[in-house]
């Protein structure tokens, strides 16, 4: 490692985060409030990265069976203390938010689009999961949508506290020492470089590689994968930490739902359906999976399939094929979450999306299928083996439940959708105290993350937790920064 | 205009599902949704809210009504309630409505199921025109809730 310390420092901190989301947003308060000089580097024009734009949900566990619900998802990728770590602190994430001024409810959502938005688990066979249980920051929908009011809450902690935010500012570098200690970051100010001291620690708080293409070929379990979350999250705290010699984990892990991609607009709308009158076709007309049964954040499980004889992923892109009352029951991309949630208002019985070509129809199945080059006879045989099912009661092919089986009758409209992320939960390595650790496990001095970079996210995904660990390891980041003795 | 009594019944049922609580609470709000076929253009404001519009037979006519509805008391698997807010005809017809649901707990894993609509401060006229039509129109949805609910039991 080629060891470049500035001889002379343009800017000087105690404490340097990287990325302002809800886990650099805990950090820089917790380290503030310790009495460190903290500064957050944001590389995009507004702060919230995918806190802004996500359910806004946080989990706060009831019990300390959670340990046992994450243990048992987790799948041994992550080691058990740092979930016990976890959930000693997510237990207390609603007295933290509340000492900062906010309170929070309980999510009870309205449980009737497809896929399903849950209360609680997201696994609720798995021992534990009776303890899961999703808040957001109390208001009413007129006060924003939960993530909204989240992201007010976080950024006013920051602005009340006069903690100084540099906007458009991306951190290009660590600097370290001879000794291997995080002492600086490198930042790009108005296509200037400067050198920014942290006399104390940095902290990486700068999200995963959803908008990443190289990253995401490299590491993702299926191809593409759009992202529907902030176009900010491009793997710059992942190669920063691998240049001062950062181990790597969790790198094929994700959130992942689906998407609709128009060439106009830079992320996914994420599409959901409000009414049971929908399928999901292959490329090849044919159905694949209980539909109405899929974990919202766990699309890929379902979607990865690779045929090895056609050397493809047939079911990347699938076909959305829905019914008349589904169209009139209300948008497929309901503005809940995503990127595009503020840049497009969906129209609520889905024809301008007709109009615009984004969504097909066809008077007949037939006519469904040429559109989408589809062959016909394989859609009508699908169509029809499935109505009979729906007639039936029983879908005898992927189990989906009666409550969610309706005949689908034309006219039929159909939407090409993809696999697609809200985040990835890849990167730098680190142990129960938020540092970033070597290939050998050894913490990198005073290099500390939280957040959806490197989250301790190891396999299956249970909603809320995201925001929850942002939270969680971005106060335990924060408390341990502050502590660190000054290097000079 | 003078208004009616608070709370003036609009239509009440009551049947038994062979499923627990539990299932019933699980499936009955896709079995509202799905029990609705005129609710159109719906908004999930927040995971309680909606808005939507309803294309209901009213004096011979479907009429599209607009409709806000919020989801309170709820305590899952035993009860919740649904306010609505209609309004149509220009606004010339505007009510508001409670839809109460029970589920409670009978012998041999059954759940008795007891629905209440009511409507408060409706004006005379709309009263004297409409409340026959939304009497009709309760009972008939209740109905096939019940219908779809003994056929997912």
């Amino acid at each position: 490692m080629i060891v470049t310390v500035p001889e002379k420092w343009d800017l000087e901190y105690d404490v340097v985060v990287v990325g302002w989301g809800a886990a650099g947003t805990a950090a820089a308060v917790t380290a503030h409030d310790q009495g460190a000089k903290v500064v957050i580097l944001e590389k995009m024009p507004d702060g919230g990265g995918n806190t802004r734009i996500c359910g806004g949900n946080i989990i706060i566990p009831k019990g300390k069976e959670f340990i046992e619900y994450l243990d048992t998802l987790s799948f041994k990728t992550t080691e058990r203390e740092i979930i016990e770590t976890f959930v000693e602190y997510a237990l207390k994430n609603g007295d933290w938010i509340r000492e900062m001024g906010a309170d929070v409810q309980v999510f009870r959502p309205l449980e009737v689009a497809y896929p399903t938005m849950i209360a609680g688990a997201g696994f609720p066979h798995v021992r534990g999961a009776e303890t899961a249980v999703k808040y957001n920051i109390k208001g009413t929908p007129e006060e924003g949508k939960p993530s909204q009011r989240l992201w007010k809450f976080l950024s006013g902690l920051v602005t009340k506290r006069g903690i100084q935010v540099l906007t458009r500012t991306p951190a290009r570098e660590l600097i370290p020492n001879a000794q291997g200690e995080v002492i600086g970051v490198t930042a790009e100010k108005e296509g200037k470089a400067i050198s920014i001291k942290a006399r104390q620690a940095v902290i990486l708080t700068c999200g995963g590689y959803e908008n990443d293409p190289r990253m995401k070929w490299d590491y993702m379990p299926v191809k593409p994968l759009l992202f529907l979350g902030t176009p900010g999250n491009t793997g710059d705290g992942i190669r920063m930490a691998q240049k001062v010699g950062g181990d790597l984990w969790h790198m094929t892990r994700l959130s992942c739902l689906i998407g609709f991609k128009s060439p106009e607009f830079e992320a996914a709308f994420w599409v959901s359906f409000l009414s049971e009158g929908f399928i999901f076709a292959d490329k090849y007309g044919q159905r694949f999976v209980n539909e109405a049964g899929i974990e919202i954040h766990e699309y890929y499980q379902e979607l990865s399939h690779f045929d090895t004889e056609k050397m493809e992923f047939p079911r990347v892109p699938l076909w959305a094929i829905f019914d008349e009352q589904t169209r009139r029951r209300g948008a497929l991309s309901r503005g809940t979450a995503g990127y595009n949630r503020d840049l497009y208002s969906w129209s609520l019985d889905n024809s301008a999306e007709i109009t615009k070509g984004w969504i097909l129809q066809g008077k007949t199945i037939a006519e469904l299928a040429s559109r989408i080059s589809v062959e016909p006879k394989a859609l009508e045989e699908t169509i029809s083996r499935y109505n009979r099912n729906c007639r039936a009661g029983r879908d005898e092919d992927f189990g989906r439940a009666k409550e969610d089986l309706r005949p689908l009758e034309p006219p039929l409209y159909a939407i090409q959708l993809w696999p697609a992320l809200i985040n990835t939960q890849g990167g730098p390595r680190r142990d129960k105290e938020s540092r970033v650790l070597d290939p050998e496990g050894k913490p990198i001095p005073r290099l500390y993350a939280a957040g959806e970079l490197g989250s301790i996210w190891g396999y299956l995904y249970q909603g809320a937790c995201n925001i929850g660990e942002g939270l969680v390891f971005g106060r335990i980041a924060g408390k341990n920064a502050a502590a660190e003795s000054p290097w000079s | 205009m003078k208004s009616s009594p608070i709370g003036t019944v609009l239509a009440e049922k009551n049947f038994i599902v062979d499923a627990p609580p539990e299932r019933v609470w699980r499936l009955i709000g896709k079995v509202i949704f799905s029990s609705l076929p005129g609710l159109e253009n719906m908004e999930i404001l927040d995971e309680n809210t909606f808005r939507a519009l309803l294309r209901a037979p009213i004096l011979g006519f479907h009429v599209t009504l607009k409709l806000k509805g919020e989801m309170v008391d709820m305590e899952p698997p035993n009860s919740f309630s649904v306010k609505l807010f209609l309004e149509g005809l220009g606004g010339l017809f505007k009510a508001n409505q409670k839809v109460t649901f029970i589920m409670t707990l009978m012998e041999k894993g059954k759940t008795s199921v007891s629905c209440k609509a009511t409507v408060e401060n409706l004006a005379f006229l709309p009263r004297l025109f409409l409340l026959g039509q939304a009497r009709r129109f309760a009972r008939s949805t209740f109905g096939a809730i019940e219908k779809r609910l003994k056929e997912l039991a």
